[in-house]
């Protein structure tokens, strides 16, 4: 039955969230940004608000909520800031990749440190550092004695060096391309590389990783849910997909309704400029472009218990798309306003070309959806994964 | 709970309309184009089947309510307009003209249905229930001198003893020519603007009461577009819409307008329709066609053009399903259903000329459809209110919208 009301728990969850993003995200935005970080009181705010493992089953230590919620949460947050969402997310990927990759007893043992702690972070390195081969990974997974011990340079890591649990993806077979790829979770402190200095999201950390025959054991290689590694690593990345996704509406929601507010502030020719036609349509056009990214990604987060990959596809590309336009059209009637710091609107279209590169890029996306309308593969390898080799992304 | 699925029943309809527009619907479809004409048996043939009658189909595009569509759902909720959203796209899907043809009171039923006694209710949708022949009803708001500024209408009326005496011209009337009766807009004083409004029920036949120039038109040709002439109309005081009570407030004119509420996400339904028709034609064409030749960099870029296509009518389709679900929910949805119509409307215009494109020199041919699918979309950008004036009913609602925080 088709039926956009959120239940009344989730709409408590909103008002909640929504407390803390106009109480505690939406003042700091400026002083995250320029401290390049968010504080530990704040960790601990939200930490408090159950949120880190809000779509973790509560059997493994999580609040057990759908990925319709999640989606709610996540863009109730962004609409505070984007980056904070990203920053004070601490477990951030790491549960959904133990989740999608790994087995129960995993998932027991490796996150209950996201729900005790406050200060436990999670990390998910994919992207390589350098010259790196179409498919697969340049950095290494070698068997030894007790496990396997991992060797490369792991960039455009969220969280990368600071976590205390980091997923690290590597070549188990080379040469075997996708097919020779491994999942293997490295607990405790990893080397850090240099820090990214990035366009937006400024408080988020982001660096290279270094991995010099660090040894994991076997019991934390990630090997795949039933179906294999392949369809597991698919549905990681659509739950990326969604969470990014769910950033942009929160992002775009922010612009619109920041240039709504002042363009009925600012006066011009003896009027709100809002009342110039070509001001009030493009606002027309921004409260559009909001909501249709809205309901798709609801309907993508709604497939959830079998998730709809294409739905989650479609739904990230539209977001990316619409988060972009929004935020240039804020920027663009705040005119010369848009483009300085006193104003929040430059730092949000920063921030949305830095949120369309964590998880798959909108190009890959829209290759797959092709491939499932086409009925067969459209990209170049046919492993509809992201290859750092082209377009490296962040997670 | 947020829900996109459909339900069984809603399944089933949505199944079963969508044989239709394909087996009988879509093969009518080129023909009906060319000769800016369906059929009457074809019509005759379509009432006959009950399609549009049966409930599936509502009384505002044309059925008379009823089946499944008036079953409510599990919180008693009517499920009307989302019936409507699904049964509507399966058959525009087959032909845009067909559907705006089919008999019933079209465009005429919502300002009855709103602003009627229950008598005039009576009256006019019992027409609809002899199925031997085609009836149909029109709704004349539209002059040469007034579009989207509705209260410029210049048709005048005015009362003499228990008759209205009406006025003037009225332009772009689908189905006006062929209507047992048309809701005519009128005026009884220019300057009292809206207030003075009068809608009434004008008969065929009535003196006076004549049919103009039928347009020809860049699209949707096989749907009649007339144009009405009234000269010195004598109309029954009891055609009056509602009574003279119904004007004594601001009623009048917003009973043109409430009819906007369910005729929106409808428009914009018929669109999404369209527009998967196009994208449909377009990517089976590339599957059997291009096949061969996915080794050739432009193949991807074909391939990431359909996925856009799917991807941005999907949207529009969740914009008119929001719209329609507030109508059956009781919340007010003048803004959604602008939002649904000028979305899904400039959404498909974009999916169609992708279409054509895609197809490259074939896409101009007129046995392909997509040719004609290009020229059917482009008058969703203008009729049920144009592009601009949805965009000015939008940006009104807005600025009095609270901030979140």
């Amino acid at each position: 039955m088709i039926s956009f009301a959120l239940d009344d728990d989730q709409q408590i969850i909103q008002q909640t969230v929504r407390k803390f993003a106009a109480e505690v995200l939406r003042p700091a935005l400026r002083t995250w940004e320029r401290e390049r970080g968010v504080p530990a009181a704040a960790r601990r705010s939200f930490h408090e608000l159950g949120l880190g493992l809000i779509d973790v089953p509560e059997a493994r230590g999580g609040a057990g909520m759908s990925a319709l919620t999640s989606v709610v949460v996540h863009e109730e947050l962004a609409f505070g800031d984007p980056a904070a969402a990203v920053a004070l997310w601490a477990p951030h990927l790491a549960p959904a990749a133990i989740m999608e990759l790994g087995d129960e007893a995993q998932g027991r043992r490796l996150l209950a440190r996201f729900g005790e702690r406050a200060e436990a972070l999670g990390a998910v390195a994919y992207s390589e550092s350098g010259n790196v081969p179409l498919a697969g990974f340049a950095t290494v997974a070698e068997k030894v004695a007790g496990g396997f011990a991992l060797r490369g340079k792991k960039a455009f890591v969220i969280h990368g060096g600071a976590a205390d649990l980091t997923v690290v993806f590597a070549q188990v077979e080379p040469g075997r391309g996708w097919d020779g790829v491994g999942a293997f979770c490295v607990e405790g402190a990893v080397t850090q590389g240099a820090r990214h200095d990035l366009l937006g999201l400024g408080a988020v950390h982001a660096a290279e990783i270094v991995l010099d025959g660090v040894v994991v054991p076997e019991e934390n290689r990630l090997l795949g849910g039933a179906d294999g590694f392949g369809p597991s690593l698919r549905r990681f990345f659509a739950r990326a997909a969604l969470t990014s996704a769910a950033r942009q509406v929160g992002l775009a929601r922010a612009a619109y309704e920041y240039a709504l507010a002042y363009t009925q502030e600012r006066h011009a020719f003896g009027k709100p400029v809002a009342h110039f036609q070509s001001i009030a349509f493009t606002l027309a056009e921004m409260h559009m472009d909001v909501e249709a990214a809205r309901w798709m990604l609801w309907r993508a987060a709604a497939s959830d218990g079998n998730l709809d990959l294409g739905l989650v596809a479609e739904a990230a590309v539209h977001a990316n798309e619409a988060a972009w336009r929004v935020a240039d059209n804020a920027v663009q009637l705040l005119g010369g306003a848009g483009y300085v710091q006193d104003y929040p609107v430059e730092k949000w279209l920063r921030d949305t070309k830095s949120l369309a590169l964590c998880g798959p890029t909108s190009e890959l996306q829209q290759l797959a959806l092709a491939s499932l309308e086409l009925g067969h593969a459209v990209d170049g390898d046919g492993a509809g994964f992201p290859a750092s080799a082209i377009q490296p992304i962040f997670t | 709970m947020v829900d996109f699925q459909l339900t069984k029943s809603q399944g089933q309809v949505k199944e079963f309309i969508h044989q239709f527009a394909e087996s009988v619907v879509r093969p009518m479809s080129l023909q009906a184009d060319r000769e800016h004409h369906i059929p009457d048996d074809f019509l005759l043939r379509l009432a006959q089947m009950q399609l549009a009658f049966s409930g599936e189909v509502p009384v505002e595009v044309g059925g008379d309510g009823g089946g499944a569509g008036e079953a409510k759902d599990k919180r008693g909720k009517s499920q009307k307009n989302r019936f409507a959203m699904i049964g509507a796209e399966e058959l525009s899907w087959g032909d845009a003209s067909i559907i705006l043809s089919l008999p019933g009171p079209g465009l005429g039923g919502p300002p009855v249905q709103f602003m009627g006694t229950p008598e005039q209710k009576e009256r006019f949708f019992g027409v609809f229930k002899d199925r031997s022949q085609l009836h149909f009803g029109a709704y004349g708001l539209t002059e040469p001198g007034a579009g989207s500024d509705v209260s410029g209408i210049s048709t005048s009326c005015r009362k003499e003893g228990r008759e209205w005496i009406l006025s003037g011209r009225k332009c772009f009337i689908t189905n006006g020519g062929k209507a047992d009766w048309v809701v005519i807009f009128a005026t009884v004083d220019r300057a009292q603007g809206r207030a003075g409004h009068r809608a009434f029920v004008v008969e065929k036949g009535t003196p006076g009461f004549t049919v103009g120039k039928i347009e020809e038109k860049m699209g949707l040709r096989a749907s009649e577009t007339a144009e009405l002439v009234l000269d010195e109309v004598r109309v029954p005081e009891d055609n009056l819409l509602g009574g003279e009570v119904h004007y004594l407030g601001k009623e009048g004119f917003m009973g043109a307008m409430k009819t906007f509420d369910s005729s929106r996400p409808m428009v914009g339904i018929l669109a999404v329709g369209i527009a998967r028709a196009a994208y449909e034609y377009a990517r089976d064409f590339v599957r059997e066609n291009y096949l061969l030749a996915r080794a050739i960099p432009r193949y991807a870029q074909l391939a990431t053009t359909l996925a856009d296509m799917k991807r941005n009518i999907d949207a529009g389709r969740l914009m008119c399903w929001r719209a329609a679900w507030m109508a059956d929910e009781g919340i007010g949805n003048a803004k959604e259903a602008s939002m649904a119509k000028a979305y899904a409307a400039r959404m498909a215009m974009k999916v169609c000329a992708d279409a054509v494109q895609i197809l490259g020199a074939h896409g101009l041919e007129q046995h392909q459809f997509v040719e004609k699918w290009y020229r059917d979309i482009k008058v969703y950008d203008i009729f049920e209110g144009t592009a601009q004036i949805q965009r000015i009913v939008i940006a009104k609602r807005i600025l009095r919208e609270p901030p979140t925080f």
